[in-house]
């Protein structure tokens, strides 16, 4: 590393300002930013062996220098993010294709497996431990607080090992590389669509109904898929040094399990630790989800917006992390 | 006007030093100390637009890093690269492939991979799959592929990525004859349609070929710059060791013969071998006894390790008888045909078909650049021009 004079990085702010990491199609912009470039390379038309003739616009300049840390390598990132969101769409569509390949009964899976721990949680809570539950039939109000947590157990076991995953590509190809983790969570987030229907069916078997409060569940789903992003993206990173992460996340994840309020009420936490039990954005996101879809009733408002706060600070925090480790990812993975 | 602008770029690797011979269940502390490694040392160079430029060097001298930071695989530790231009790299192609998905499904991942959009890919598609010559298996899972048709598919696909600047590393080893003439064709049409390319190869007949100008990397360095014929001859005579001279083993006394020496001359005044001239080839031996149908090879090998010529007694006389002894044979070589370069030379003594004596890689020969040329060989010819009523008069009598 080297000490920056105030020279360097006036040149470092005019270099990021013109470098436009493979936005291919945004040419124009570059052009703006850099007229000097265009004088230089008048347009021309150019023919391709095999996609034809074509007139070349004037190329953006790309500098790389050795990763540090700063505010605008996150908007750069997302900048450059945004330009891969066809790569995002392309791989959680064959995260899910790939996944039930081969297999006879396919997306029933993505249902089935709530089901059964549904029924395991039943057995065990209602029938055997004699649980309350906040006078909703028991399956109901277990399963209603399983998909949120399946969501996030799901996408941050199967996240982390993302990277890992796809070390060979990371080795070869250049691409934003926080696509991989964050795929695995849109491709959750499907799964869950689908169990959200089951959820339906039982609703209605069980005659609980439904009032508007209920796209309020959207709201709630948006902020635990983003802190899902910041936990996915903070410990796929860390994976791709320390292998022990992958170890540890099945204990912490079982752990969790009884750290929120999937099998039991939040009433039943004395009333002195229920404030620091909610700053846990899961706690907190899972039990609102279960009120609005249960008992149609309006989020606690004060609730949501610690958990969206947490959450936004949890997601830049772990997606500078991730971007200022991501240019040596390569090395170590 | 430069494409490629690198300006005192350094990468260094940590690599791990701790022993892996650990007791299971111990924790392994050895992942926190690293010893560190600089793959790259200060490398400067400039790409001009247009141009075509080859990389050359041993295994481990960095040419790989230097593609990887090119491509933005990984960054510099220090220093900094400027890249005008979308810049494509072909390495390893077909590299992030689901072996569960089909062909189709494939070009849509790889090709977002490589950072095209999903209508730019729609689009190009039935080119891709013509291109690839593997139209019946489209949409077939590529685990069902042979490796042709993986290799095939992946480099199509980049090749209409459609970049200002293109990298190539041994891609040109993939495929059949029929397709590695087409990539081959390929690229001379993106070269001559101005498109910049950086050359990584092996195959130094390709660089030659293919570029207009060389490097040679060595230990992270650049060692020299030239054109490729320059830096093919500096690589060669570094991967010799740099010796023109012979080395013979001295433990063959017991022997009934054995190799002195052989040295290389032209007749030419500066006595150094060039291609289309004359060449002495001075082969000194020492025998204990009389020998009888004795044979004397001269064996010359390219730096590949692959035979490239043969000076021998055999052809034209099997049963050579040399008396007890030394002496020397002499071969005259009127025109030496092959190309300017460094090769490798084993000489042996045979007698009534069995080695005397036989020395492997015991000496160089190098030979300079002489009425060469293009290809593999100098083919020596006469000409002359018939006028064309010439021609005539002596058809019609």
């Amino acid at each position: 590393m080297h000490l920056r004079t105030p020279i360097e990085s006036s040149r470092q702010a005019v270099s990021d300002e013109i470098e436009d990491p493979e936005l291919h199609d945004d040419w124009s912009a570059a052009e703006e930013r850099t007229p000097a470039l265009e004088s230089m390379t008048p347009p021309l038309e150019r023919r391709h062996p095999l996609l034809g003739t074509r007139i070349v616009t004037p190329r953006n300049l790309t500098v790389i220098r050795p990763p540090s840390f700063s505010l605008g390598t996150i908007v750069f990132g997302i900048r450059a993010l945004a330009g891969y969101r066809d790569l995002l769409y392309t791989l959680t569509l064959f995260r899910l294709t790939v996944r039930y390949k081969q297999s006879i009964l396919g997306w029933i899976w993505a249902a089935l497996q709530p089901l059964a721990m549904m029924m395991i949680y039943t057995l065990i809570f209602s029938r055997v431990a004699r649980v309350k539950s906040e006078g909703v039939p028991y399956p109901l109000f277990v399963f209603s607080a399983l998909l949120p947590w399946i969501f996030f157990s799901g996408a941050v076991s199967n996240a982390v090992n993302g990277l890992v995953n796809y070390s060979t590509v990371i080795t070869k190809l250049h691409f934003p590389r926080e696509i991989i983790p964050l795929s695995y969570v849109f491709a959750a987030l499907v799964d869950f669509a689908i169990a959200c229907v089951i959820l339906g069916g039982l609703m209605m078997y069980y005659r609980v109904s439904l009032s508007w409060n209920i796209l309020y569940a959207l709201l709630v789903v948006a902020i635990l898929m983003a802190f899902t992003s910041a936990i996915a993206l903070f410990l796929s990173s860390i994976q791709v040094r320390f292998r022990d992460i992958a170890a540890a996340l099945p204990v912490v994840l079982q752990i969790g399990v009884f750290a929120t309020p999937v099998v039991y009420s939040v009433g039943s936490i004395p009333l002195r630790f229920q404030r620091l039990y909610l700053l846990n954005p899961v706690a907190s996101l899972i039990e609102t989800f279960r009120r609005i879809v249960l008992h149609g009733s309006a989020p606690d408002v004060q609730m949501l917006i610690t958990s969206g706060a947490i959450t936004l600070c949890c997601l830049a925090l772990a997606y500078g992390y991730f971007k200022a480790t991501e240019p040596m990812m390569s090395d170590v993975i | 006007m430069f494409d490629i602008r690198l300006d005192r770029v350094s990468k260094r690797y940590f690599i791990q030093s701790g022993s892996r011979e650990r007791s299971i269940g111990w924790p392994n502390f050895s992942l926190l100390h690293k010893k560190e490694m600089w793959a790259l040392r200060d490398v400067s160079f400039e790409v001009p637009q247009g141009e075509s430029l080859g990389i050359i060097g041993n295994n481990g001298a960095g040419k790989s890093t230097l593609l990887k930071l090119l491509s933005k695989i990984t960054a510099p530790t220090s220093g900094e690269i400027r890249i005008r231009g979308r810049l494509s790299a072909l390495v390893e192609v077909g590299s992030g492939f689901h072996p569960e998905l089909t062909g189709r499904e494939n070009i849509f991942l790889n090709g977002s991979m490589l950072g095209m959009t999903r209508s730019e890919i729609a689009r190009k598609v039935d080119s891709i799959v013509d291109f690839a010559g593997v139209p019946e298996y489209i949409d077939v899972p590529v685990k069902r592929y042979s490796t042709g048709m993986y290799v095939r598919l992946g480099f199509s696909i980049a090749a209409h990525l459609d970049p200002d600047i293109l990298l190539l590393d041994e891609v040109l080893a993939v495929g059949d004859i029929a397709f590695q003439a087409k990539c081959l064709d390929l690229i001379g049409q993106l070269r001559e349609d101005g498109r910049t390319i950086v050359l990584i190869s092996h195959d130094l007949g390709a660089i030659q070929r293919l570029c207009d100008r060389a490097i040679l990397l060595h230990h992270g360095q650049v060692v020299t710059t030239g054109t490729p014929a320059d830096v093919i001859d500096h690589y060669q005579q570094m991967s010799m060791g740099g010796e023109e001279t012979y080395h013979l083993n001295e433990d063959a006394h017991q022997k009934p013969a054995r190799c002195l020496h052989i040295t290389f001359a032209s007749t030419e005044s500066d006595e150094t071998p060039r291609t289309g001239y004359p060449m002495f080839a001075r082969f000194g031996f020492h025998a204990q006894d009389p020998l009888e149908n004795v044979v004397f090879n001269v064996l010359i090998f390219w730096p590949s390790g692959y035979l490239c010529a043969q000076l021998t007694t055999a052809v034209s006389d099997p049963q050579l008888r040399i008396t007890a002894g030394s002496g020397e044979v002499e071969f005259y070589c009127p025109v030496l045909e092959i190309q300017p370069g460094w090769y490798r030379v084993d000489v042996s003594i045979e007698s009534n078909g069995d080695y005397i004596d036989r020395q492997q890689r015991c000496a160089v020969l190098h030979v300079h650049p002489g009425k060469m040329v293009f290809g593999d060989f100098y083919m020596d010819t006469v000409w002359r021009v018939h006028p064309w009523e010439q021609l005539r008069a002596k058809e019609s009598p």
